[in-house]
């Protein structure tokens, strides 16, 4: 019965890709870097899932997910990145007015540059709280470090990021 | 929560945070609740942290792009992996599809084919007339030059169709083993041919 607790390979990118890809898009900033962290995941859970024992899968899959990132950023640390505008034909489908459209993607690209700013460690703790949508216990089985720590780095984070942005109170 | 005492700058404000995500401990929540009813820096800070996750929930979710969504069968995989072209983690992936997939080990043996067909084209001399500074007309170029494209054209086509005819049965009757020895054989004397890694599962293996 144990066994059929654990996906398939193609399970797993079906239901997790999307947060994964928005998981890396939201840390790098950039489409092609997003993309890439995704096949990276995918490969690593294929290779993964034969020693997988049924337990807390997201934390198992938010580990892999963090480590391919971490990984993949230590390969480009010396490529300089700027973070790109959200591009409409990217947007999850919906029908919103030509002006919400606008004030969302300037808002979201503030957001998005003011992400890009913050320390990666409290960044990945705010972007798997708020993007992904984890719980604090599940975060920090993800990076590896106590719930206490977990919710420090949110708060400060977003802390971080409000001193960044501009809006008014 | 007695931690969150009303000093000149009030400590602990993360558990604002925990607050807004539900995330407080057994006993957080009264103290937290208490204090925002009488400090106003925290209620400001409250309001603040509140506001900025609220943004960051409303982020647009990206679409994934469909590339990166797994296909039922193989694709560009399948000419990458005879190229010698895919990191070993992905080898193993196209190995195991194809010892369970016909219809992949057929478009395999195909693109083999195909691959093996161009591949075999002899390397031609160029003409003559352009290897030497002999004057002639710009006329008697294209012609001589229309004849030995074309020409070029119809090996090719030969090679092809020589490779494509050659294609081994149906799918079903395959003897992959067979396929990759051969496969093998030539990637030993021809440089810059892929080999096929040794793992590759036996027709017919679990």
């Amino acid at each position: 019965m144990a066994e059929e607790l654990v996906p398939t390979w193609e399970d797993v990118a079906r239901r997790y890709g999307r947060k994964i890809y928005n998981f890396a898009y939201r840390l790098t900033g950039n489409p092609d870097d997003a993309a890439d962290l995704v096949q990276d995941v995918l490969l690593r859970v294929r290779k993964g899932l034969a020693a997988y024992t049924p337990g807390s899968f997201d934390g198992w899959l938010w580990r892999i997910t963090r480590n391919a990132f971490l990984d993949g950023v230590r390969r480009r640390q010396r490529r300089p990145t700027s973070p790109l505008p959200d591009d409409d034909r990217l947007l999850a489908s919906s029908s919103p007015s030509p002006d919400e459209v606008l004030a969302s993607v300037r808002l979201s690209e503030d957001i998005q540059s003011a992400l890009l700013k913050v320390p990666l460690d409290f960044r990945e703790c705010v972007v798997l709280c708020d993007v992904v949508g984890l719980t604090y216990e599940e975060i920090a089985e993800a990076v590896e470090a106590p719930v206490g720590t977990v919710r420090s780095r949110i708060h400060r984070g977003r802390r971080m990021l409000r001193e960044l942005l501009t809006w008014p109170v | 929560m007695a931690r969150m005492k009303h000093h000149d700058r009030c400590e602990d404000q993360e558990l604002l945070s925990a607050y807004l995500d539900g995330e407080l401990r057994p006993g957080e929540l009264d103290a937290v609740v208490a204090h925002l009813t009488d400090c106003l820096d925290c209620v400001a800070e409250f309001h603040r942290v509140k506001e900025i996750r609220a943004a960051l929930r409303t982020l647009p979710e990206l679409e994934l792009p469909e590339r990166l969504l797994p296909s039922e069968h193989l694709g560009p995989e399948l000419s990458a992996y005879l190229d010698g072209e895919l990191a070993t983690i992905e080898q193993e992936y196209v190995l195991d599809h194809l010892g369970e997939c016909a219809d992949c080990r057929a478009e395999f043996h195909e693109l083999d084919a195909a691959r093996t067909a161009v591949r075999s084209l002899p390397g031609l001399e160029p003409p003559e007339f352009l290897m030497t500074h002999r004057a002639t007309s710009p006329e008697h170029h294209h012609v001589r030059w229309r004849i030995f494209t074309a020409a070029a054209g119809v090996a090719a086509a030969a090679a092809i169709a020589v490779g494509v005819l050659s294609t081994p049965p149906p799918a079903s009757e395959v003897d992959v083993s067979m396929f990759f020895d051969q496969h093998n054989a030539r990637a030993s004397v021809e440089h810059g041919f892929g080999a096929i890694p040794a793992f590759m599962p036996q027709e017919g293996a679990p």
